[in-house]
């Protein structure tokens, strides 16, 4: 019973932290995911120079921890004179991180799409600009779609390392409610609840869409 | 299902001396052929002979290595680059089938249908779902233009990859074994379309194991082996008396099956 | 150079943490992956959950959990073994699914063949089943180790000394903001390529082995 009352009189503070986390989600999406499509594009460009430099620079984002580089945005960019709030920085580091790993996904997307379609298209006599235009980045963002949806799920729980840049997230509430209240456990445990909700039916959606998505292509 | 043509007879298809090698494998060794308007020749031969990759060469989804095209009149040399121009020139002269049928599977089937005769042709949407409303229904589909590709059965949307190509006009028609990925009743019915696509005129290079469909509606029948024609003539008699020993064994293998 | 030196130092604890989770998890993970396919729905349910826990609390709150909580209540215990148990229990639960996949992929057929050759259980698993599970499984544990490494940061947050923990300090005790993340990012960049090549070239291998 005293849990229950704890956990009601914690729930405003842990809820307000967990609009701040999907904001910061959401935005670094909105930011990451277009970033990611034109360096999806990029690293196959026929220009090798352009090709290879895309490569390193998604190569680059992929092979480093996002706690690395919220912490470089928010530490290391006001010595090249920027200074961000942490509300900014952990938009623009997980906005970072985004791109260069959903440039991957979209890429495989996009190399997914059956040689037999295009052919097809080609056979038609469409133009390449169409064929790019209505059936390769169509077809080719349905394919990815459950891969990005299962990684918009993972950015929010990345979205709980910006604590260590002093955002008022979910776990950074938690866990300034468990310094004060020296009940970790329960407050911690709550946040973990309050991450589950989101994630695992978010979960249950990627599966059910990737089944959909694999009878269909079957 | 397009109007007959007018002229009968005069050689709308020339290809001469077409080459094709994929590093030291010789795919295509010279091959030469001619198709008469509003002619239908089939092809056959065993596996690897060369008949997807010759069909391929002619709406160039292969590009030859060396020999000349020569489609309605307009030539093409592979010595020296062909222009895009060309190509699609080319390419909506052209329509295609294949085994795998490859429909766009995030369009439906009236969509599939409409779609590339917008971007080719120009046509308006409601002109373009006019001629494939009236195409779905002349191959027997009227009542599956909603529905997505995956949700009909090889058949039909195999018969819906034929209305897409017939709805751009084409004065040519390829088909690359087209039933071949059907189970006989399926193909059946896809095989009914394209005898009654013959009967109306159709220029036809039908690539295909139906050697009764052969017999019935080609005009010429084509046997290739190890990338050329070795033999050639009208079906009936080809069939009852190959002249080869390499056509006669493969004959011999596909029907004592 | 100073903080070069300092961070290559930590590389070792990093390591630590990475392997020894990641061991943890792949054994962990058996009974799980076991138990997604029990003959009992209940205990399909529960498994069912408990990996669906496991990946859905982000690595971080659930090495919170442990530590601050359960550490502070509970038991007592040293950064390091919290880490090493919360980075593995989470591996457990993303390398069960894993194992699920690779059993998933083995052909029906396989069992029936085995049933048919008069195989107890314990051999059609550990002689036919296992081995080709294992095989389509391998690519994927990989790329969970590659993710593992730089998960492995994260634990800088409850105070081990590993790259992340040594850079920050490194930073604040300089002044430089830029540097020392720049080295560490370029130090697990370093660990990390040997691993993805490894992957890449596992499934290369594998796969080409499969058609065949
Ligand atoms: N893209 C390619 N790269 C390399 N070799 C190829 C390629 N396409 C075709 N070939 C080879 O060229 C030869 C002719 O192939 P083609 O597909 O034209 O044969 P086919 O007569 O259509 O056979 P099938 O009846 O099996 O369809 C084959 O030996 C094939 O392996
Ligand atoms: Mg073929």
């Amino acid at each position: 019973m005293e849990l229950l009352t704890d956990w009601v009189e914690w729930l405003p503070r842990l809820l307000s932290g967990l609009w701040v986390s999907v904001q910061v989600t959401v935005l670094a999406l909105v930011i990451g995911i277009p970033i990611g499509f034109v360096l999806a594009f990029m690293s196959s460009a026929r220009n090798a120079i352009v090709r290879w430099l895309t490569i390193i620079v998604v190569e680059v984002g992929r092979g480093m921890p996002a706690l690395v580089m919220l912490q470089m945005v928010y530490f290391g960019l006001p010595e090249a004179g920027v200074v961000l709030d942490s509300f900014a920085a952990t938009v623009i580091a997980l906005g970072l991180t985004t791109s260069a790993y959903t440039s991957e996904i979209i890429r495989a997307g996009l190399r997914a799409v059956p040689e037999g379609e295009l052919e097809a298209a080609d056979a038609l006599g469409l133009k390449r600009g169409d064929i790019v235009r209505f059936i390769l980045i169509p077809q080719g963002f349905r394919i990815a779609l459950p891969t990005l949806m299962g990684f918009a799920i993972l950015i929010l729980q990345v979205s709980s390392l910006a604590f260590t840049l002093g955002l008022p997230e979910l776990l950074s509430q938690a866990y300034s409610i468990g310094a004060s209240t020296f009940e970790y456990l329960e407050v911690l445990t709550l946040a973990g609840i309050l991450y589950l909700v989101i994630t695992v039916p978010g979960g249950w959606l990627v599966e059910n869409f990737e089944k959909r998505l694999s009878k269909h292509l079957a | 299902m397009t109007d007959p043509q007018p002229k009968a007879g005069e050689t709308i298809l020339r290809l001469n001396d077409i080459r094709k090698v994929y590093g030291d494998h010789v795919a295509l060794g010279g091959v030469s052929l001619d198709v008469k308007r509003g002619e239908v020749v089939a092809i056959i031969g065993p596996s690897g002979s060369g008949k997807s990759t010759l069909l391929r060469c002619v709406n160039q989804l292969e590009v030859p290595d060396s020999g000349t095209l020569e489609v309605l009149g307009s030539n093409i040399d592979f010595a020296g680059r062909v222009s895009s121009a060309d190509l699609l020139a080319l390419r909506r002269k052209v329509g295609m089938v294949f085994q795998s049928f490859n429909l766009f599977p995030h369009m439906n089937v009236l969509r599939n249908v409409s779609f590339p005769q917008e971007r080719v042709l120009g046509r308006s949407r409601e002109e373009a779902d006019k001629v494939s409303r009236d195409l779905l229904e002349r191959v027997g589909l009227a009542n599956k233009m909603e529905n997505f590709p995956q949700k009909c059965s090889g058949g039909q949307q195999q018969r819906v990859a034929i209305a897409r190509a017939l709805a751009l006009e084409p004065q040519i028609m390829l088909f690359d074994e087209p039933t071949s990925a059907l189970d006989p009743e399926l193909g059946l019915e896809v095989l009914a379309v394209m005898r009654r696509l013959a009967d109306q005129g159709m220029t036809m290079v039908v690539v295909t194991h139906e050697i009764h469909f052969a017999a019935e509606v080609a005009d010429r029948l084509i046997v290739m082996a190890d990338g050329a024609i070795i033999e050639e003539g009208v079906p009936s008699e080809l069939l009852a008396a190959p002249k080869t020993a390499r056509a006669k064994q493969f004959l011999s293998a596909i029907t004592d099956r | 150079m100073d903080h070069f030196l300092a961070i290559l130092s930590a590389v070792p604890v990093t390591l630590l943490v990475t392997f020894a989770a990641f061991a943890l998890g792949a054994v962990i993970a058996l009974p799980l992956a076991g138990g997604r396919r029990s003959r009992f729905a209940v205990v399909r349910l529960l498994t069912k959950g408990v990996i669906d826990i496991l990946r859905g609390v982000p690595p971080v709150v659930f090495v919170f959990i442990l530590f601050f909580g359960v550490g502070s209540d509970l038991i007592r215990w040293e950064p390091l073994p919290a880490a090493i148990v919360g980075l593995g229990l989470i591996s457990a639960g993303h390398l069960a699914e894993i194992y699920r996949g690779g059993l998933m992929a083995v052909h029906q057929g396989q069992f029936e063949a085995s049933a048919a050759l008069g195989l107890t259980s314990t051999t059609t698993f550990s002689r036919v089943i296992g081995p080709q599970a294992f095989r389509v499984a391998i690519p994927g544990m990989v790329t969970w180790l590659i993710s593992l490494l730089k998960d492995s940061s994260i634990v800088s947050t409850i105070g081990v000394a590993e790259i992340m923990f040594v850079t920050s300090q490194g930073a604040r005790s300089s002044g430089e903001g830029l540097l020392p993340f720049i080295i560490a990012g370029a130090v697990y960049i370093a660990l990390g390529t040997p691993l993805a090549a490894l992957s890449r070239w596992l499934e290369k291998k594998l796969s080409f082995g499969r058609r065949a």
